[in-house]
């Protein structure tokens, strides 16, 4: 990265409330093309879109529709050829490597479908990742009542010393959870954390995620193909062929009730 | 079966990587193996070569035990000896070339020449003397003389050219004229080169002597050497002698070397386990990363046969390869490890001789080592179940142990091979005095270590884990990383084990030696401290007086306290050759030299009764092995007849001779019957806090008298620095081990790490920086590596500790720890493993965390 601010960075050096509306994230015309056997393919073609604090987004879009690809730019685990993502006032695409691996510690949080967890470390240990890797003592003072209190948060209290393959599928995702939850991010991303996972533990987690953002104001982006899921959001975008096709604003609402959604994703043909 | 060897190939070159690094461990292994066969060969044909060059066209040798030589009446009765068809006597003396009158006086000794006094009509018929200048000596020479090359080229001499060498004190020096050159170093090792022919005659009037060193005999048509042999002893019974064929020669020769050979042995063995370990490894790893493949390959109905011919044939290709690879280096690694014994050995070396036989052994021993270790990973592939196709998800559990196990079997089974096939190493060593690390025995030493490393190895999987708790422990500082690498290596913990084993036998080889190493040199320290009345002793090539001039004079000396003379010589004790010392018992109870065992006599009274003569001091070793005890009598051959001495001592520990150690007698009996002519040199005492100042005019004075002035600790030094060349060629041998270790260590933490891809996404997308995931990694061989030189070092203290007590021949030298050896093998471990860490340490670190996170 230049030494000399570029108009970005000093707009990301800027107040550290975000956008005057309140939007911690914002992705202006990504494009994103993936070099596969000497052909370029175009997965992402100018995808623009705005989260406001607090906000639970939800993407739907068929398979192969590049929804985790999104997410993945929107967190900054990869780079969008053209286009930018600024996340809590910061241009996440032009960071440099160090930057964004502070970014990713301090400012997001991931939960993904498969093997979240490291398998021997306990889940305590697993939770506590974040703070272990930031070189922070996580036994004590504010990293431990914050473990404390996200464990209490996916009712997994009494199963710290747990080792992963001795839990649950569901309560292995609770895991994954909490510890995406534990830094506080600024935001959640989560790619089809239900997927893997029953009727009742992906209403569990689901119910988890609702009530972070419900209850202690947490921004939310999760990915899912599952309407059920995504009526949980306030707001759900729905991608095709790498463009957003559709906004479907469904507001906070205490009783989730999936059938509206439904229909209207029948009016769209998915 | 077409189907299953492409899909065999297919499987190495999709890890090539891996698959190089095992060729180059199995090469590594198979090179050792080579080199060590070749340099074995070498230095047999060298010995065999050296042996019949000494003997020439001689069938039997008849050598004289005493400084006086065999008489004429002696030579004339071999000569009359029925199965005699040629007897050709010489003289030989080591003695100086008279000094050149511009020379400056220098603090050191110009090198000796050998004098070789032979009868020219006969000598020819005996021994080729090939030449490269001038002709033969014949019958009417009397002050010609026939140089070798060697000599002739170190003192510029040319055919026609006068040579002046110092004879008796009597006869003075007396020059020679150069007739002939004989071709290279000429046929005596002992001469080292420096070699002139002369007259029997003339030979014997240079030296004031009467008697000849040896007749060389040829028999008869159709009579044997041992029928000869049976004629001579027959022949002469008064005067003392031992008789030689080509082959004892040859085995006294060899004998030298013997622990050598048996040190080699094991070193190559440790080197082939590490080997071993290496190809077992990567076939493990090959088939957990496939069993999901085999899983299904099973459930299209693959039989389980050809599932195991899958993988042996994965082994056949990396054994044979690798063999292939290392017979090639092992060529140039035997040209070094010849060029590099060569120095010590007591042969010269030629360029290795590459038989087919070696290379064949090697090839083989390369294959049979690869399939052996692959049996139990093809086996357990054989029993992947179809239904392992339908599993998701991390690996099962393996049970680590019982393969190490049924590693440990397979090692015990090649070892037992390898006492059969190694070449030689079955043929018993004399005994010899001073022990190499296998000294005690021959091969059952070196394969009680092995069994030792190899069951230390067992042992290796239970310490692992704490020890890696307390090896991480200086990698704290980087808290987190240290705590994820440890979790790594617990993942799969049998392989963690094999990746340490090998580092751990070969580690432990290199403390061991060292251990050894440390041990001869305080051994022999020790023994010359107890037995030499001084700190530093006057050697000479030729017998002193030990009553003359030259003792009184440096006696005088201020600050010295004594000055003792000692001769060395032959005596002749129930027909086998015994080495004697003359001594001063006066001095030796002066200066309270000579540790006398229980029931062994009286100090005072035993050195008073030497000095009066008729008695004799022996060593325990000699005691217990013939029976004797204090008071018995010994019948001695001594010139032509026998002198009976009384045995008024027994001591712990005695003057070591050229092989043995010597028995004591007072000067009046060894100048009397054993007709010892002087002393070879003199144990110098100093006055307390005085040896700084008087040293000077000593050696100074010693010089004048062409006496050689020698430190004891630079005696005993120049003995371990030619054991430590020996042992710094195994140290490094064995590190060969430690570096296969290595290879072994990239596969595993390559495997490791790309087993882990998804959980290093997971890692980089929560927050660590790609160079916190690169010393995860290294610090995960680091610990391993720390682990490894821990227990190596233990391991290999407690095998050194072993051998210390076998070889320390009754000395309470006590056991120190070799901390030269220790600090290179913690180094080599911890570097070679770091080292090992960093190519696969990079993949994970610049793994796209995408592109981690897809991967299953
Ligand atoms: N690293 C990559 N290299 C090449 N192509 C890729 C890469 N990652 C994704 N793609 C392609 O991009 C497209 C979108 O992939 P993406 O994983 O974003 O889809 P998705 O909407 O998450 O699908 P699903 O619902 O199945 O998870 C796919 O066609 C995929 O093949
Ligand atoms: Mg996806």
């Amino acid at each position: 990265m230049p030494s000399v601010p570029s108009p970005s960075e000093a707009r990301s050096s800027g107040p550290a409330v975000p956008g005057r509306d309140g939007t911690i994230l914002e992705a202006h015309n990504l494009i994103k093309t993936f070099r596969l056997g000497g052909r370029d393919v175009t997965v992402l073609h100018g995808v623009s879109l705005k989260v406001k604090r607090g906000e639970f987004v939800a993407l739907m879009g068929p398979s192969g529709s590049g929804k985790s690809t999104l997410l993945q730019l929107l967190g900054g685990l990869d780079r969008p050829t053209s286009g930018e993502v600024i996340l809590d006032g910061e241009v996440v695409s032009r960071l440099s490597e160090g930057e964004a691996t502070r970014l990713r510690r301090d400012k997001t949080g991931f939960v993904f479908q498969f093997f979240n967890l490291i398998p021997l470390l306990d889940v305590y240990e697993n939770v506590a990742l974040p703070f272990t890797i930031a070189g922070v003592d996580p036994r004590r003072g504010e990293a431990a009542a914050r473990i404390v209190d996200v464990l209490e948060m996916v009712d997994l209290v009494g199963c710290e010393r747990n080792r992963p393959d001795q839990l649950s599928a569901g309560e292995q995702q609770r895991v994954a959870l909490a510890r995406a939850l534990v830094c506080r991010p600024a935001i959640l991303l989560a790619d089809e954390p239900t997927g893997n996972l029953d009727y009742a533990n992906s209403g569990q987690i689901l119910d988890k995620l609702w009530r972070s953002c419900d209850e202690r104001g947490q921004t939310i982006v999760l990915v899912t193909h599952d309407a059920r899921a995504a009526a949980h959001a306030d707001r759900v975008l729905v991608i095709g062929d790498g463009a957003i096709r559709d906004e479907i604003e469904l507001g906070r609402r205490k009783e989730i009730d999936p059938r509206p959604l439904i229909t209207r994703l029948a009016q769209l043909g998915l | 079966m077409r189907r299953f060897s492409s899909l065999a190939w297919r499987s190495l070159l999709a890890r090539r990587l891996r698959s190089v690094l095992t060729i180059a461990g199995v090469g590594l292994g198979v090179a050792v193996l080579f080199a060590s066969l070749t340099a074995s060969a070498t230095m047999d044909a060298a010995v065999d070569r050296a042996a019949a060059d000494e003997m020439g066209h001689a069938d039997l040798r008849v050598q004289t035990l005493e400084e006086r030589g065999l008489s004429p009446e002696a030579v004339a009765a071999v000569k009359g000896v029925a199965g005699v068809a040629v007897a050709a006597p010489a003289l030989e003396r080591k003695t100086y070339l008279a000094a050149d009158p511009n020379q400056t006086a220098s603090s050191a000794l110009p090198a000796p020449v050998t004098v070789l006094g032979i009868d020219p009509s006969v000598e020819s018929q005996v021994h080729d003397m090939p030449l490269s200048a001038g002709r033969r000596l014949d019958d009417t020479d009397s002050l010609s003389a026939v140089v070798t090359q060697t000599l002739a080229a170190e003192q510029h001499l040319r055919i026609g050219d006068s040579i002046t060498v110092n004879g008796s004190v009597k006869s003075g020096p007396q020059a020679f004229s150069v007739v002939g050159i004989v071709v290279g170093d000429g046929a005596l090792p002992d001469a080292a080169g420096r070699l002139l022919f002369v007259p029997l005659a003339s030979a014997a009037t240079l030296f004031d002597a009467t008697g000849v060193t040896r007749v060389d005999l040829t028999a008869r048509p159709g009579v044997s050497a041992d029928e000869l042999s049976r004629q001579i002893e027959a022949a002469i019974k008064t005067e003392p002698y031992l008789l030689q064929k080509t082959a004892d020669t040859a085995d006294s020769l060899r004998a030298q070397t013997a622990d050598y050979r048996g040190t080699l042995l094991l070193v190559v063995a440790v080197v082939l386990f590490a080997g071993a370990f290496l190809i077992f490894n990567t076939l493990s790893m090959t088939v957990t990363e496939r069993a999901r493949e085999v899983g299904l390959l099973r459930a299209a109905g693959t039989s389980r046969s050809q599932v195991m011919s899958f993988v042996l044939l994965q082994a056949l290709v990396l054994g044979a390869v690798g063999s292939g690879v290392g017979v090639v280096a092992g060529v140039g690694l035997a040209a070094l490890t010849l060029a590099w014994v060569s120095a010590t050995g007591p042969v010269a070396l030629s360029a290795p001789d590459i038989a087919p036989g070696s290379v064949a052994l090697a090839l083989l021993v390369g294959v049979v080592v690869t399939l052996a270790a692959s049996l139990e990973p093809a086996w357990r592939a054989g029993r992947i179940p179809p239904i392992e196709a339908l599993r998701r998800g991390p690996k099962g559990a393996v049970a680590g142990e019982a393969r190490l196990r049924w590693l440990g079997l397979v090692f015990g089974v090649l070892a037992l091979a390898a006492v059969v096939v190694w070449p030689r190493a079955a043929e018993s060593s004399s005994a010899s005095t001073s022990g190499g690390v296998a000294g005690t025995s021959g091969v059952g030493g070196p394969l009680m270590v092995y069994a030792l490393l190899l069951f230390a190895v067992l042992l290796v999987p239970r310490v692992l884990g704490p020890l890696l708790r307390l090896t991480g422990i200086p990698f704290r500082v980087f808290r987190n990383e240290e705590r994820l690498a440890r979790s790594a290596l617990a993942r799969d913990s049998s392989r963690t084990a094999l990746t340490a084993g090998a580092m751990v036998i070969g580690l432990a080889m290199v403390v061991a030696l060292g251990a050894a190493a440390l041990n001869v040199r305080q051994i022999g320290a020790h023994w010359l401290a107890e037995t030499i009345p001084g700190t530093e002793v006057l050697t000479s090539i030729r017998p002193v007086s030990p009553t003359g001039a030259v003792r009184d004079q440096i006696a005088a000396i201020p600050g010295v306290k004594s000055v003792s003379p000692v001769g060395l010589f032959g005596v002749g004790l129930g027909n086998v050759r015994q080495e004697a010392a003359a001594i001063v018992g006066r001095d030796f109870a002066s200066d309270g030299r000579l540790v006398f065992v229980t029931n062994g006599g009286d100090p005072a009274s035993a050195f008073a009764a030497l000095d009066a003569g008729g008695t004799v001091i022996v060593p325990e070793s000699l005691a217990t092995a013939s029976n004797i005890r204090l008071g018995d009598t010994l019948d001695f051959t001594s010139g032509q007849t026998s002198t009976r001495l009384r045995v008024v001592g027994i001591v712990a520990h005695s003057i070591p001779g050229d092989s043995e150690e010597a028995i004591l007698v007072g000067w009046s009996d060894a100048v009397g019957p054993f007709g010892a002519t002087g002393a070879d040199f003199f144990a110098v005492r100093y006055a307390a806090g005085q040896e700084a100042a008087a040293r000077n005019l000593v050696d100074a004075t010693a010089l004048q008298y062409a006496l050689q002035p020698e430190n004891l600790d630079r005696v005993t030094g120049t003995v371990g620095d030619a054991l430590d060349r020996v042992f710094k060629l195994l140290d490094a041998l064995a590190l060969i081990a430690v570096l296969i270790a290595g290879l072994g260590m990239v596969n595993t933490l390559s495997m490791s790490v790309f087993e882990r891809a998804r959980e290093i996404g997971v890692l980089r997308a929560t927050g660590m920086s790609s160079r916190q995931v690169w010393a995860m990694v290294v610090i995960e061989a680091g610990s391993l590596g720390v682990a490894g030189a821990l227990i190596g070092t233990l391991v290999g203290l407690f095998v050194g500790g072993l051998l210390v007590a076998l070889s320390s021949g009754g000395f309470d030298v006590g056991f120190s720890p070799p901390w030269d050896s220790i600090a290179l093998a913690a180094f080599f471990g911890v570097v070679i493993s770091v080292t090992a860490a960093v190519y696969p340490a990079g993949i994970a670190s610049r793994q796209s965390i995408v592109q981690a996170l897809q991967h299953e």
